[in-house]
């Protein structure tokens, strides 16, 4: 009995793209993780514009590039690493693009975020609200640390996941999620004050 | 008591945790797909798309070519400069010190006359004694450049064939003067002036001294 290509596992998609470059495959893989890596990038950069070019990047990298994965890793850390790189390289330009427009006019202020953390605790407690206030703090949080906590606690990756994606040890995958979780907590302690 | 924070600091912790996984889920916008396999049918894969940088024989010629010339300047100045340095030294010490290939008696002559030669004026010189005068013209200048050291040196054929006795005895009585350069290989003779010698010439100059003085005093008695 032949299996539908949606049955099919990420591997196995894979291949059946690399073999014999069906189209249909790479489109079920494309539904498959557009998703989470939309999460992912968006928890990671803050910004949804960019973060749906970092993901259309990514599957037109997976598209140019797919015989560069190999079969003895998993799909979805071969996808997760390259959005990865490519969420750093956003956040890279960024910064630069900020340092610039500093220096070159003086008239240009940084824009001021409004810092919800320092809002009454009842209002802090709606739902929205707190998200909200979550991902500002997540965006303050060091990236090197950011990302392995993105990747942990809210895309639920295993420590061997993380550890290939970020190509860390899995020690300093542990250690990262748990300064992460620190530094964040610091930043939301109104919230988390009881 | 700390048992107590550590358990609060958890708790704080593991509610983050919680907060972090109830984070509403971003999804991609919906026509994400659509526009994706349109950037694909039009092959418009903006940044995606590696630029490789064409293989440019002149880029990789030029720093290449650099280098090389950079190598080939050093080998050919190099060697010269240095035998520019050597033959200068060499020079200055012939200028310095003239050394005498020949007995050692020559040379401690000559090393006495060097110090008077410079002090006395031109009609002096041609009251030099016949003597002083062949001692001048059995000088010869020292080899300028000496590529082998000759004590060192062994030619093959007679050490083969058991000619080669003694090391060198061209050089074997060879004395090296104050200041110039010698070659040795570890050991250098020193051969004393002969005090004899010395004396004998003292008081030849000490004649020709006098003989001037009376000359001058002749001069002024004329004038």
């Amino acid at each position: 009995m032949v299996k539908r290509l949606s049955d099919l596992t990420d591997e196995e998609l894979i291949k059946e793209y690399q073999d014999n470059n069906t189209l249909e495959a790479y489109e079920i893989l494309v539904k498959r993780y557009k998703d989470p890596l939309m999460n992912f990038v968006y928890r990671f950069l803050g910004d949804r514009d960019a973060c749906t070019d970092v993901v259309q990047e990514t599957m037109i990298k997976f598209y140019l590039n797919k015989d560069s994965y190999r079969s003895f890793a998993k799909f979805s850390t071969w996808i997760y690493t390259i959005a990865a790189n490519l969420a750093k390289n956003e956040l890279k330009r960024r910064k630069r693009r900020v340092i610039f427009s500093i220096d070159n006019s003086d008239d240009e202020k940084s824009p001021q975020i409004e810092d919800k953390m320092f809002l009454a605790p009842d209002k802090s407690a709606d739902s929205e609200i707190k998200s909200e206030i979550i991902q500002k703090a997540l965006l303050k949080v060091k990236p090197v640390y950011r990302e392995v906590v993105v990747l942990r606690d809210i895309q639920d990756l295993s420590y061997e996941e993380i550890s290939e994606i970020t190509g860390l040890a899995l020690g300093t995958v542990k250690s990262r999620i748990n300064r992460g979780r620190i530094q964040l907590q610091k930043l939301l302690k109104n919230i988390y004050k009881e | 008591m700390s048992e107590f924070y550590n358990n609060k600091d958890e708790q704080k912790i593991s509610n983050l945790i919680a907060d972090l996984k109830k984070l509403p889920k971003v999804e991609a916008p919906e026509n994400f797909e659509f526009n994706l396999m349109t950037r694909i049918q039009n092959e418009n894969f903006g940044q995606a798309e590696e630029v490789r940088p064409r293989f440019n024989l002149l880029k990789f010629l030029a720093p290449s070519a650099a280098v090389l010339a950079t190598v080939v300047l050093f080998f050919i100045f190099y060697p010269q400069q240095q035998d520019i340095q050597t033959q200068i030294a060499e020079k200055q010490s012939i200028t310095d010190t003239p050394s005498i290939a020949g007995n050692s008696a020559d040379k401690n002559v000559e090393s006495l006359f060097s110090v008077p030669q410079k002090s006395t004026s031109p009609e002096v010189k041609s009251q030099r004694p016949s003597n002083i005068q062949s001692v001048e013209q059995n000088y010869k200048p020292a080899k300028q450049t000496i590529e082998f050291n000759p004590r060192k040196s062994v030619s093959v054929d007679d050490y083969i064939s058991g000619a080669n006795t003694s090391p060198n005895s061209g050089t074997r009585n060879s004395v090296v003067n104050v200041g110039e350069r010698a070659i040795a290989d570890g050991f250098f003779v020193e051969k004393k002036a002969d005090q004899k010698t010395i004396e004998k010439y003292r008081h030849e100059l000490d004649s020709l001294k006098k003989a001037l003085l009376k000359a001058d005093s002749l001069k002024k008695a004329r004038k």
